[in-house]
């Protein structure tokens, strides 16, 4: 396997997570992720794996409470809009602590806005649309290799964590091919034998409920749900940097943005200008800290969202006061080009080159 | 000689928390008797849902785990499913109300029904959404006065209602469907043998299996236990008859 492959990214996802010993997909069709059921829908059935065609989203997260809470490795699939129909799933795979991994390819919305590519979902999956205080993990690739590696990454997470992992895909990877590596899943097999429903045999039955009628149990449950959120929150940052050290002015993007930031990154490097790319891997947890550090000496963020500036609050969050922080972005379409973000940052950063 | 005693599939010192005259918990002797008599315990999975269906894991001494409202088919093809790519077989069953199953769940109630997912569903009609306080469900019936139909049901203003066990008779995947009463001991003790069977069609790989229990509600009714299954005996079970509506070893 340790051949390189031209895989577009959807595909990609589906024999990452074969690799890693998903036994049971469930999903719906819609674009731009269909692929990933198609490609499964065959492997699955030839390895006698569970794989159902839901009758809606809504069914296929519900069928992947029910086989996580049989202690298999479970995977669905999706897109914004329908994504949106499966926040109640989430919110009770969260409070269940059932390890779920769900695939988001990212199209356009509101609503049912086009199959163009998009970020709009950042604050669905990072903020989520379910009820209660509940945190799903967020993992965001920028390219297929990585989606390789994080789709691994995902079924770890899910499992260590038994909590909901959400791998959040630009529409843009899910449907590009580039040559990828099929390195060995890195990460342990966790044991699952002391809370999995297999049959009461030998040991005391075992419920998996989030209804609790007695107030005290029901705060109690979601503290301890906190107390993993917290501890998640400080062991779990992960990001990458490219040429921050020693950097004036940071570019902040996710995903496949981030690539273009670094073009753009270049072009102001050629000149002179002291400019580095803070790219979160995580999108929860958010990586926090170190972006506090990098502002120390940063003066400026500028912000780079295929959305109208939803990560934008994380990066306000993270910065220290003395930082300045920008924002270019659009929402839908044709992903912004080099030439357009510098074009934008000249005006932008006038004062700030101006000062350097 | 037969000595009486609480099935073992029914949680040690459990103590119903059902309205009085409810045949809630009725229903759910039924199914840990026929639990123990198939000595399914150790290899069974419950899928609760929810309203006052939600609590049954109070009271089995199995395995559960609480669907979200009217995803309780959908959570139980994904049990059957995983155990099976984990090479398992387990024994799986919803319980759920008639709200849970024929309204919120239709969708996935009726597509497991028609995938002919191996799995039992039990669902308890009572004519109405008992826990909130009795308000109109789908199988409220003609006339029937609840918390949000108080001039009766209407077929201009409400529309009408479901014939649950005769619509999931028609999807294929189905092996048996059948309707029950626990009005009198006939009736409970048929009820216990239509369980049975689909118990055991599940056994058999044969596919869907379906009971639906016509039940009281003597809170949301107003009426007194005696009263509510009378109303079962002369009223509910002639708009919903009981029987077998499909059994594929007959048909």
């Amino acid at each position: 396997m340790s051949e390189k492959q031209l895989l577009k990214g959807n595909i990609a996802i589906a024999k990452a997570a074969l690799e890693c010993g998903c036994s049971c997909y469930f999903g719906y069709p819609i674009t731009p992720q269909t692929e990933i059921g198609e490609y499964l829908s065959l492997e699955m059935q030839k390895r006698n794996l569970a794989y159902v065609c839901a009758e809606s989203e809504i069914a296929a997260i519900n069928m992947a409470l029910g086989a996580a809470s049989s202690g298999a490795k479970v995977m669905t699939s999706s897109s914004s809009c329908a994504v949106a129909l499966m926040q109640e799933g989430l919110s009770y795979a969260c409070s269940d602590e059932l390890p779920i991994v769900l695939v988001n390819v990212m199209r356009a919305g509101p609503g049912q806005g086009y199959i163009y590519p998009s970020q709009g979902d950042y604050n669905q999956s990072t903020i989520g649309g379910g009820n209660g205080d509940y945190q799903t993990i967020v993992l965001s690739p920028c390219n297929v290799q990585e989606v390789v590696e994080m789709t691994y990454k995902s079924f770890y997470m899910a499992q260590k964590y038994r909590n909901p992992v959400i791998l959040l895909v630009d529409g843009l990877l899910g449907q590009m091919a580039e040559p990828v590596n099929f390195i060995n899943n890195p990460y342990e097999e966790i044991d699952n034998s002391s809370w999995r429903l297999d049959g009461a045999k030998g040991r005391p039955s075992r419920e998996i409920h989030s209804l609790e009628p007695e107030q005290n149990k029901l705060n109690q449950h979601i503290l301890k749900l906190s107390e993993k959120y917290r501890y998640i929150e400080q062991n779990e940052q992960d990001f990458e940097e490219y040429l921050c050290d020693d950097a004036d002015i940071i570019l902040t993007a996710f995903g496949t943005m981030a690539r273009v930031a670094k073009a753009v990154c270049n072009h102001f490097r050629e000149q002179g200008l002291k400019y580095g790319v803070f790219r979160p891997k995580t999108l929860y947890p958010f990586p926090y800290k170190r972006l506090r550090e990098l502002s120390i000496k940063a003066k400026l963020f500028i912000d780079i969202e295929m959305n109208l500036g939803q990560m934008l609050r994380d990066i306000r969050l993270g910065v220290l006061s003395n930082a300045q922080v920008s924002f270019v972005g659009k929402p839908v379409g044709d992903w912004l080009k080099k030439e357009e973000i510098i074009s934008a940052i000249e005006n932008i950063a006038k004062e700030c080159h101006a000062s350097l | 000689m037969q000595v009486y005693s609480v099935p073992k599939s029914i949680k040690e010192n459990s103590t119903f928390t059902f309205c009085p005259g409810c045949d809630h918990g009725v229903a759910i002797k039924l199914v840990a008797e026929v639990l123990d008599e198939l000595n399914l315990r150790e290899n069974a999975i419950a899928i609760a849902s929810s309203g006052c269906s939600v609590l049954l894991y109070d009271f089995l001494d199995v395995d559960c785990i609480e669907a979200p409202h009217g995803r309780a088919c959908a959570v139980a093809t994904g049990v059957k499913r995983a155990h099976r790519a984990l090479k398992n077989d387990k024994f799986v069953f919803t319980y759920q109300g008639d709200g849970d199953f024929a309204s919120i769940g239709l969708a996935e109630s009726m597509h497991s029904a028609l995938r002919g997912e191996n799995i039992t569903a039990i669902c308890i009609n009572n004519t109405n959404y008992g826990m909130t306080g009795g308000q109109l469900g789908p199988t409220t019936v003609m006339g029937q006065v609840t918390a949000t139909s108080p001039l009766g049901r209407n077929r201009q203003y409400h529309g009408f209602p479901i014939k649950t066990a005769e619509h999931i008779a028609l999807c294929e995947g189905v092996s048996f469907c059948s309707r029950v009463a626990l009005y009198n001991v006939k009736n409970i003790i048929n009820a216990k043998a239509q369980i049975k069977k689909a118990f055991e069609y599940q056994q058999q790989g044969l596919g869907f299996s379906f009971v639906e229990i016509l039940s009281t509600c003597p809170t949301n009714w107003k009426l007194s236990p005696s009263e509510a299954h009378k109303k079962i005996e002369e009223e509910i079970s002639k708009i919903y008859p009981l029987g077998i509506f499909k059994d594929i070893k007959n048909d």
